[in-house]
């Protein structure tokens, strides 16, 4: 993955190539349902660019930023973890 | 042939089960225990299930004998429980539901809980104690009625669970195997009789109180030898027992039910298990309990009420898989039953 910070507000988007289309639309459906816990202060949004899985957070406080995306890192790499020991995916 | 598998790690452990047809093939697990005098936080709890919850996923597979392919569905604990561990191993259920191409389903854990004392068990229809650790859930006595588990009486504030782990704290004892655990074995040796509050409120009852009073009097009569932390142990599930089998034979004689079925981690329990044997029995009534591998999370459970739930036609779309803190029992339409 590679990341563009921006220097003036706090935001920050990363990018997660995969083998293939079908397993990044698997990451982005296996982590995209839960909110964030924190109410206010942060907004992120994934998106699918072809096998390039796209995350941009916008967030009031660098703190706030840091936070979600610690924990979003956390769960991406287990997710590609399950996805190394379990996959590839069955044929549709 | 109905095959599920259930992930379940909501609190401090670990498990994850496969049930074909009402038969339990694997339940491995693993409790995140922390030092005496210490509870288990939020995200040190997530890591530890991130760090070995493929090792437990490979174990449940192997365990049962079972590939992918043999497995038809995927059920997770949606809620309730503590937000950074649920948050942490439901992306796995999602994955591996989408990597197998198998339908995906969201169980409420307490009923995950009852599906499974009522499988062990096969009680007809029993008046059920749902006791835990789990906040807002943790001293819930619930009766089926239409296409519900009702609430009948549940504790307003904190969980009897909780209280008992707390106190263990409070006197430092060991979390290995549980708190809950130890706190019974040292109660065995309690000589004396200690009064604490007894916070009865009609259907419901309170925990908070008795466990301030219990923290203050522990200090001060342990420190003045007035009495041994054996003594306090017995006397705190003396009357906390005693409030739970007085709510739940209230609820026993509001429903005219004959059966009582007790789940959840502090079901354990052989004290609490004797005490609403003796008030079953005065009532001519059956109690039913199951033992550690089902009364403690596992997984096991949570596949058996994905079981139940699959073969009445549920399923849980992946952008409706979010997890909750709070989810009621009373919130799901129990559709597998009548």
């Amino acid at each position: 993955p590679y990341f563009l910070l921006s220097p003036s507000t706090p935001q920050l988007s990363v990018y997660v190539p995969f083998p293939s289309p079908r397993e990044a639309a698997i990451a982005l459906r296996s982590l995209s349902p839960d909110r964030e816990p924190r109410k206010g202060g942060i907004s992120k949004h994934l998106a699918l660019t072809g096998s390039t899985l796209s995350v941009r957070w916008r967030a009031d406080e660098a703190r706030i930023l840091r936070v979600s995306v610690t924990s979003f890192l956390d769960h991406l790499a287990l997710v590609m973890e399950t996805m190394e020991m379990f996959g590839p995916p069955v044929a549709l | 042939m109905t095959v599920v598998i259930g992930f379940e790690g909501s609190a401090n452990k670990i498990g994850i089960g496969i049930i074909k047809d009402g038969e339990v093939l694997s339940n491995p697990r693993r409790t995140y225990i922390t030092p005496p005098g210490q509870g288990f936080m939020p995200s040190d709890t997530a890591r530890h299930h991130r760090a070995v919850i493929l090792t437990v996923l490979k174990e449940a597979l192997e365990q049962a004998g079972l590939k992918p392919a043999d497995i038809d569905c995927v059920a997770y604990t949606k809620g309730p429980g503590i937000g950074a561990p649920l948050v942490s191993v439901a992306p796995v259920a999602r994955t591996v539901a989408q990597l197998w191409g198998k339908p995906l389903l969201g169980v409420n854990h307490c009923i995950g809980h009852i599906e499974m004392g009522r499988l062990i068990t096969q009680g007809n229809n029993p008046t059920v104690l749902y006791v835990s650790g789990r906040n807002t859930q943790g001293g819930l006595v619930i009766a089926y009625s239409e296409r519900r588990y009702r609430i009948f009486g549940e504790t307003i504030d904190i969980a009897v669970g909780n209280c008992l782990d707390r106190f263990a704290r409070v006197i430092k004892i060991s979390n290995d195997p549980s708190p809950g655990y130890n706190i019974e074995q040292m109660a065995k040796k309690g000589t004396q009789y200690v009064e604490l509050p007894y916070t009865v409120k009609g259907m419901d009852v309170s925990f908070s109180g008795i466990l301030s009073h219990i923290e203050e009097a522990s200090h001060k009569m342990l420190n003045s030898g007035q009495c041994a932390a054996e003594d306090l142990c017995f006397s705190l599930q003396e009357t906390v027992f005693s409030m739970l089998v007085e709510i739940t034979e209230r609820a026993m004689a509001h429903c005219g039910s004959q059966e009582v079925l007790i789940v959840g981690g502090v079901g354990c329990n052989m004290r609490l298990q004797e005490m609403m044997g003796v008030m079953c029995k005065e009532r001519g009534a059956k109690l039913f309990a199951t033992d550690e591998r089902f009364c403690i999370d596992n997984g096991a459970m949570i596949a058996q009420a994905g079981w139940e739930m699959f073969r009445a036609g549920q399923v849980t779309e992946l952008e409706d898989s979010w997890i909750t803190q709070r989810y009621r029992t009373d919130e799901v339409e129990v559709t597998w039953r009548d």
